[in-house]
């Protein structure tokens, strides 16, 4: 039973003052609530009082779910062996997740859903966040779930040697040594620094979090894949597939519904729509506008769409010429019709941006920022002022990654109307990313960069526009930035947050580092009978609840 | 005959030889590098180099290369970088699904063709000819991208004849596998078609011109004798030529047409490993396919010396 610990009732009433304020929606509330670990009986109480009801625990599905059956699934081949504290790729994360779980899953619209933690909660400043784990979880092979197991894995991806992704997310906010066992059910983690949104780092959003039993040898999951969750993995063809099936000591009983999955990896989007339109697969993991436009109009096959962060920065150089002058930057922002860009690149499966990394979907996103909207009159005016009124050429370093070439391609008609001439340079990805000394994703004067799904904005912000991020490609080092993108993680008050959130914004579309005209939506193609599946965000694939009828 | 065969298999060695080291410099220089490629865009440079320190792959070039080749002669092809299973078995497992799909091809495409070929050759500028040759001609030059989603979406989403991926479940007996390999046999045929069938065309029109053919007919031997006899044996010579070079291509270049029908092939192999700089795998399976198309080539010519003995005895 989860009790609220007393910062957590105050921390309620703090929300409670907010809402009844007008500050805060219902939906910033529920986010809030889910990451604070604020227990349903709070919650409701809070709702309450400010006369709104209770969230329903889950949309009610619309036929009862049916055991049974085998799911076949596509997804792009994991690029290396599958790994779970080091891997990357969608593929391998995927089926890494159908095997483990992580404490806490992040749901669609960023409210965190607790899994192998039952419930937690933070002490007054954020500093320590202390979690309850589920209990009676056993890994599949029989060893019971308990805290040292939490502690073994995160003492693995807090470890250098391991070369975990998951690492450079947790510098500056947690280090060896801070993840203390605290009972066999409870495990604390002492920050380096308080963090207001520190649970979405054990969460699926820090994607390599997945808790492995304290006997894992490193490197041997591929062959020996051990986890708590709902599938055994029972067969891997490197390049070719995978086969799973349903877990019987699953601590969620009835779940999951179906007997197994089977993973066909197929590289090619163009290939993976075929496989579903004929018949051979029920679910394309993830299907991008470009490639797939068929089965978005096919009468056969339904696709579930979900916003997402998932975006594409166009970096400029603050401190390269032309680009050291704000008007500038801001010029070639202004010649963007991007309501256009949407409908073109993804068929109005996008949301617009605002040049600024808090995409809509993130609760605090400020809505005073007015939306940048196409202004050629104004971009000229812009370009003169900094001495360009006869034109001015840029040179745009493109990578051939999904919708970029053709992104570049329209940014070139419509920049052309204010005069400035882009000169398109594209590149493969590998070439744009480059390796050790030389990274020119970092060193271009202008170039477009892709970004996957982020849980939080400070997941973008910190490495790519404070003063000291390590993927600050357009090398913008902003004091007032850094002070307001500080404030943003280490406090625990909403109104102070939300403030934070405003400046920071706001400083980041008046100055324009990066252009970020939108955020791509996620689409999942899938048979029709394919029920208790959504799209997600970071393209994860769920399927504990995933039934066929 | 035999000391031509025997010089041509001692130089497959030095053309080995030379061929890999190509492949360590091509690898070299091309951007990325195995590190990056195992821990993704997110890691720091720091750990990439850790990683890459791990594989070897900071050491310098010819001790790599020295290494890499003292375990490739004694069969011994270590493990994939990118797959962490054993490049023989890997590289083996994907050419042999790769050389049935070729077979396939080839055991539809080269009696075909050839009849397609000395058809027009006979009836030469007339309707059947210029049916032949154009329609030959416009199927070569269709990418095989194109007319493999033509196809696909034809006859398996529309027809519901053939079965997409174009993957034999395994276990399955030999009938099941070629009717499954069909589908993906067909834009190969497409480009092949040109070529073989105007090779014989061709071969088939200079044969029919040379005097002995005028003797021949003027001697009162029957057309059928004269045409079936002796003009089609000389005109296949430059056919055979043809057909062995481009098996090295149906075995090993077949990347477009296994990347859509998701056929576990060789070709892709390469590629991959190319993409993602896994060195062990991609020199094993350059090299392999390199010895199918010397091997094709040398069949070939031992083929046309066969046919033509001039050529075996050294005009």
């Amino acid at each position: 039973m989860t009790s609220d610990t007393p910062f957590q009732r105050e921390y309620a009433d703090h929300l409670l003052h907010e809402m009844l304020g007008g500050r805060m929606t219902r939906r910033q509330l529920l986010v809030r609530a889910s990451v604070v670990g604020l227990s349903a009986t709070l919650l409701g109480q809070v709702l309450a009082a400010c006369g709104s009801s209770s969230p329903s625990s889950s949309t009610s599905p619309s036929t009862a779910p049916k055991a049974g059956g085998t799911l076949k699934v596509t997804m792009p081949s994991p690029t290396v062996t599958v790994d779970p504290t080091t891997m990357y790729d969608t593929g391998s994360i995927a089926i890494a997740q159908q095997v483990a779980e992580y404490l806490i899953w992040v749901n669609n619209d960023l409210s965190l859903r607790p899994v192998l933690a039952k419930s937690w909660s933070p002490n007054a400043d954020a500093t320590v966040w202390t979690f309850n784990l589920q209990q009676g979880v056993k890994f599949q092979d029989g060893k019971p779930f308990s805290a040292d197991d939490v502690v073994f894995t995160m003492n693995i991806l807090l470890n250098p040697k391991t070369v975990s992704a998951a690492l450079a997310s947790f510098q500056g906010i947690l280090s060896q040594g801070g993840v203390q066992k605290v009972d066999a059910n409870t495990v604390a983690f002492h920050l380096d620094q308080p963090f207001a949104d520190f649970p979405y780092f054990v969460a699926s959003t820090n994607y390599d979090c997945l808790i492995l039993p304290t006997t894992y040898k490193a490197g041997t999951w591929q062959s020996n894949p051990v986890g708590t969750g709902p599938f055994k993995m029972t067969k891997f063809t490197p390049k070719q597939g995978a086969t799973f099936v349903k877990n019987p000591t699953y601590w969620q009983t009835g779940k999951p519904y179906l007997d197994g999955v089977t993973v066909q990896f197929i590289d090619e989007t163009q290939a993976e729509a075929l496989a579903l339109q004929s018949g051979s697969s029920d679910v394309m993991l993830t299907t991008p506008v470009q490639g797939a436009q068929a089965l978005f109009t096919d009468t056969n096959l339904k696709v579930l769409t979900t916003p997402s962060t998932q975006s594409r920065f166009l970096h400029m150089r603050v401190d390269t010429a032309p680009f050291t002058n704000k008007a500038v930057r801001q010029a070639l922002a202004y010649t963007i019709d991007r309501p256009a860009v949407v409908a073109n690149l993804f068929n109005g499966k996008a949301q617009i941006g605002n040049d600024n990394v808090f995409c809509p979907l993130y609760p605090l996103a400020p809505k005073t920022i007015p939306q940048r909207a196409q202004d050629i009159a104004k971009a000229k005016q812009l370009l003169a002022s900094a001495g360009y009124s006869s034109g001015i050429t840029m040179n745009l370093t493109v990578e051939e990654f999904e919708e970029v070439p053709q992104y570049a391609t329209l940014l070139q008609a419509m920049a052309k109307q204010a005069g400035i001439n882009l000169k398109l340079n594209q590149v493969t990805v590998t070439y744009y990313y480059g390796s050790g000394k030389n990274q020119p994703w970092l060193q271009v004067p202008m170039g477009i960069t892709d970004w996957t799904f982020r849980g939080v904005p400070s997941q973008y912000f910190l490495p790519a526009f404070t003063s000291n991020g390590v993927w600050n490609s357009s090398h913008f080092k902003n004091a007032a930035f850094d002070a307001a993108a500080k404030g943003y993680d280490t406090t625990l008050d909403e109104a102070k947050r939300r403030q934070y959130a405003a400046t920071a914004a706001g400083i980041l579309t008046d100055e324009t580092p990066s252009i970020i005209s939108y955020w791509i939506n996620v689409n999942r193609a899938m048979k029709k009978n394919v029920n208790g599946l959504t799209s997600d965000p970071a393209e994860f694939l769920d399927l504990t609840t995933t039934y066929l009828s | 005959m035999g000391r031509l065969i025997a010089r041509r298999l001692l130089l497959l060695i030095p053309t080995l030889l030379l061929l890999s080291v190509v492949v360590f410099l091509m690898l070299e220089v091309v951007p990325g590098d195995p590190g990056r490629v195992k821990l993704g865009p997110y890691a720091s440079a720091a750990q990439v180099a850790q990683v890459d320190h791990q594989l070897g792959v900071d050491r310098p070039l010819p001790v790599r290369y020295v290494k890499w080749l003292g375990g490739f002669v004694v069969l011994h092809w270590g493990t994939s970088w990118n797959q962490g299973v054993p490049v023989f078995s890997l590289t083996m497992h994907r050419l042999w699904a790769s050389v049935q799909l070729a077979l396939v091809a080839l055991v539809i495409i080269i009696p075909l063709a050839v009849v397609l070929g000395v058809t027009a050759a006979l009836r030469r500028d007339g309707v059947a000819d210029r049916v032949i040759t154009v329609t030959s001609l416009s199927l070569t030059v269709v990418p095989e991208f194109v007319s493999g989603v033509v196809l696909t979406v034809l006859f398996v989403v529309f027809l519901k004849i053939f079965h997409y991926p174009a993957v034999p479940p395994a276990g399955a007996d030999p009938l099941t596998r070629i009717y499954y390999l069909l589908l993906p046999a067909i834009p190969l045929m497409f480009v092949e078609m040109g070529y073989i069938a105007r090779m014989a065309r061709a071969g088939m029109i200079e044969a029919l011109s040379m005097p002995y053919i005028r003797t021949a007919t003027l001697n009162g031997l029957p057309r059928r004798r004269v045409v079936f006899g002796h003009a089609l044996r000389n005109a296949m010579a430059p056919t055979v030529a043809v057909i062995g070079t481009q098996i090295g291509w149906l075995v090993g270049g077949l990347v477009i047409v296994e990347e859509l029908f998701v056929y576990p092939g060789i070709g892709k192999l390469i590629a991959d490993s190319a993409k993602f700089k896994d060195l062990p795998t991609l020199e094993a399976t350059v090299l392999v396919v390199a010895v199918i198309y010397m091997i094709s080539n040398l069949s070939a010519d031992v083929i046309v010396a066969l046919l033509n003995p001039r050529v075996r005895y050294g005009r």
